[in-house]
């Protein structure tokens, strides 16, 4: 579905990334992470065709992206900013959702059956103002005028950065049940807890290299790389690691809860231990 | 030091209260953080203290906030600008100058402080700060945790004894915003600031203030030491925000009948309540 | 165009400049671009504001503005080029269009001027900070301080909404919009709607701004408020004593 060959981009004389190389199937959720300057977002840039890579290759359903306009790409991928202030730009809910619907389709019929369902399954007014709506209610809009035309993959930069976190919640809710329908998710993302919380795959980015590519639980674990790319892991993995020996399938509160309560020392119940 | 009383504001052009009946007292020194969701009223209690409301944003205004016995309400802006200091969360549009030294200048000049007194005040808060070798440099190629010690120096120049900082780390990766509140909490320790933070990083919060503040809806729902707050798993969950995971943790062990002493509120303390749990 | 009016950090004779006298000799270089009806005289003006530029250590950025500024003129040319009939006829073109020798002769003339008319301000206005032109202009020139902190905000503010832009470009290309059509006519079709999102975010970073500024005492600000000194120096007269020159040489030429 997405696949990056031995990719390098340079921006104003400088190398930003160097000969990454990965493979992402259809139906995946794909976290990118890295301190700031690793290289994330040059590289979710790179795969909906903003930026076209400097050597290598990077095609999207066997489409390179050096060859393709980014108006078709645009019909395969949705590609949801930090900032919604940027994609929002007409007066009302309901003629935001029908212009990015009528870049990618032509069918009248269809845009308008897509519109409805999208407000419907939005809960938008169409006639509010976008401009008087809150920042994360503009932040569902953008990712409700991009999700509408139904792109087989999502890119997300940053997604939640701002956002309060039930705000936060509720896009990461619609993005995966989009994910669970068999999108595929690529997200860039300093929140480590929502990277647990979501994504089964993490490429660690660091210095413009691909440092590390694993499966969510099997990064958190990995305190080299952790460590070489700068990366607080989250607070329960984190405790995991501290505690070393028996805390290894760790990862939520509960999952922390049962393993330490299997540990604990009998003093330290207050009733009797077949209470639990 | 600020006294705020039954404060109620409502903005022209809105049809409800965007805070509402609010009582806090903050004694000197304290270092606060103010969480909640978004429009549950953070930024309009901010503006009521450093006194952009009523001074520059009109509306219905009830109650009083006082600084040192001086309600804001009587003084001009200007004025409590020299005792409040206040950093914003749009860390570009609030820069006048193009490169760190005219910005940290900006604010001496305008109040007029005497030349032979300007050098060391300039030194002093790019020190403070720990950004002095940033003092020629651009502005906008600096990194936007930078930037945001930038803000801070040039408010810190005006010696106020109380800063307030409205979601400085909004726009910053996490290393930053650790950066960010090690040097809150710096300020707040070896210079006495007192700090006023309003932040959506709960983690950040727990880890490094001394009292928190839950708001909802316009209304103070909790307010006291981190410890106590976090304690109300229920109602944070129902304002909206996240408890820091090892405070849910800690807080899931008491219920599955684990005796503790307290809410772990940081990874350290939560790790040492497992050891002790486990060993002797 | 990236990076145009930035502030370019340096420590060069320019750098060091009043910044009223960097005002001053980039206005009297632009009036000596105009002034003069020739040519070369014009073509080696623009050679001096990329010797300039080499000095001031932004010789890359001069380049590239040099490059913005031929894209744009090539517009003006063409019109220019059609529309002047005098002269003798060089080609006839379909539509009873002719180019002739006076029209390619004033079509050069103009877009030489307009680009050595541009150069000097941009150049000048990268290398000034913005923070002392505009004491200055209250230091020397009496303006009062709201006036040249609005003047300086706005120059300021370029950049910004310039990357603001680029950004809303992106976001706009990523979800279907032909921002890489070749049509100008097209894409400028595309962007203009785009300046709604622009204006909503200006407005409030402007607000921002304001509110940020008056935090910080800016309306107690009097004429003497401004710390730094500005002096005129030997080297300020030399300058434009030398663009002065310019100017006797254009009336020349």
């Amino acid at each position: 579905m997405i696949n990056v060959e031995n990719v390098s981009f340079t921006y104003q004389q400088e190398c930003t990334l160097k000969g990454i190389t990965f493979h992402i199937d259809r139906g995946e959720f794909v976290a990118l992470i890295g301190s700031n300057g690793a290289g994330k977002s040059t590289l979710s840039k790179l795969l909906n065709g903003l930026l076209k890579p400097a050597s290598g290759t990077v095609t999207i359903n066997g489409m390179d992206t050096r060859k393709t306009k980014s108006s078709t790409l645009a019909r395969h991928i949705g590609f949801l900013f930090q900032n919604p202030d940027r994609q929002i730009c007409k007066n009302t809910v309901a003629d935001e959702i029908r212009f990015g619907l009528e870049l990618v389709i032509n069918d009248k019929a269809l845009v308008q059956q897509r519109l409805d369902s999208t407000l419907q399954r939005f809960g938008f007014n169409p006639d509010s103002n976008p401009f008087q709506l809150s920042r994360g209610e503009r932040q569902r809009l953008a990712l409700a005028s991009i999700i509408a035309a139904e792109p087989e993959i999502l890119i997300l930069d940053e997604p939640t950065t701002g956002l309060d976190y039930s705000e936060c919640t509720q896009i990461m809710n619609t993005i995966n049940e989009l994910n669970s329908k068999g999108v595929t998710v690529v997200m860039v993302c300093h929140d480590m807890e929502v990277v647990l919380d979501y994504a089964r795959r993490i490429l660690v980015l660091s210095d413009g290299r691909l440092l590390a590519d694993g499966s969510t639980k099997e990064i958190f674990r990995a305190e080299e790389v952790l460590h070489k790319a700068s990366i607080l892991p989250p607070q329960i993995p984190q405790l995991a690691l501290r505690l070393g020996q028996g805390f290894e399938n760790a990862f939520t509160v509960e999952e922390m809860a049962h393993s330490l309560v299997a540990r604990t020392r009998p003093q330290f119940f207050e009733v009797k231990e077949d209470a639990i | 030091m600020i006294t705020i009383e039954g404060l109620t504001f409502q903005y022209k052009n809105s049809n409800r209260n965007a805070v509402e009946d609010v009582h806090l007292s903050i004694r000197g020194g304290d270092f606060l953080g103010i969480i909640g969701e978004s429009g549950a009223g953070k930024t309009t209690l901010i503006r009521a203290i450093n006194g952009i409301i009523p001074h520059h944003l009109p509306g219905d205004y009830y109650g009083s906030v006082q600084i040192d016995g001086e309600d804001t309400f009587d003084v001009t802006p200007s004025a409590i600008s020299l005792k409040v200091g206040t950093v914003f969360q749009d860390i570009d549009s609030q820069m006048i100058a193009s490169v760190v030294e005219d910005e940290i200048l900006f604010g001496l000049e305008n109040y007029s402080i005497p030349r032979d007194e300007i050098e060391a005040r300039l030194s002093g808060a790019l020190d403070a700060v720990g950004i002095s070798q940033l003092r020629y440099r651009n502005i906008s190629h600096l990194s936007g945790g930078q930037k945001q010690k930038v803000a801070i120096a040039a408010i810190i120049a005006l010696r106020p004894k109380i800063l307030l900082l409205d979601e400085p780390t909004s726009e910053l990766d996490p290393q930053s915003s650790l950066a960010i509140f090690r040097l809150l909490k710096e300020l707040n320790e070896k210079h006495g600031l007192t700090i006023i933070v309003v932040e959506q990083k709960i983690m950040l919060l727990s880890e490094f203030v001394k009292e928190l503040a839950v708001m909802k809806g316009g209304r103070l729902l909790l307010h006291g030491s981190v410890r106590n707050v976090l304690k109300n798993t229920e109602q944070i969950g129902k304002s909206g925000i996240n408890c820091p995971r090892v405070a849910t943790l800690s807080n899931r062990l008491t219920e599955l009948g684990v005796k503790l002493d307290g809410v772990c509120v940081t990874l350290d303390e939560a790790c040492s309540m497992a050891r002790r749990l486990m060993y002797d | 165009m990236k990076g145009f009016l930035d502030y370019a950090l340096g420590d060069t004779f320019f750098h060091h400049l009043n910044p009223l006298i960097k005002l001053l000799i980039s206005l009297l270089i632009s009036i000596a671009a105009f002034i003069s009806g020739s040519h070369l005289f014009i073509a080696a003006l623009i050679a001096l504001n990329l010797v300039m530029a080499a000095r001031a250590g932004i010789f890359q950025r001069g380049v590239m503005l040099l490059a913005g500024l031929l894209k744009f003129s090539a517009f003006i040319f063409i019109l220019q080029l059609l529309l002047v009939r005098r002269g003798n006829p060089l080609l006839h073109l379909p539509l009873n269009l002719v180019i002739t020798d006076a029209g390619l002769s004033s079509a050069f003339l103009i877009v030489l001027r307009l680009i050595a008319g541009t150069m000097p301000l941009a150049i000048m206005l990268s290398i000034t900070q913005m923070s002392d032109l505009s004491n200055v202009l209250v230091l020397k020139c009496k303006v009062p301080y709201k006036y040249a902190f609005a003047l300086t905000t706005a120059i300021r503010f370029i950049p910004i909404f310039a990357g603001e832009m680029a950004g809303i470009i992106e976001a706009q290309t990523s979800r279907g919009v032909e921002m890489d059509t070749k049509n100008l006519f097209k894409k400028v079709g595309l962007i203009l709607p785009l300046c709604v999102p622009l204006l909503i975010t200006s407005v409030k970073k402007i607000e921002d701004s304001a509110i940020s500024a008056e935090i910080r005492g800016f309306h107690l600000r009097t004429g003497q408020s401004c710390y730094k000194r500005y002096m005129v120096t030997a080297g300020d007269m030399a300058v434009l004593a030398f663009s002065a020159m310019l100017i006797a040489l254009a009336c020349i030429f």
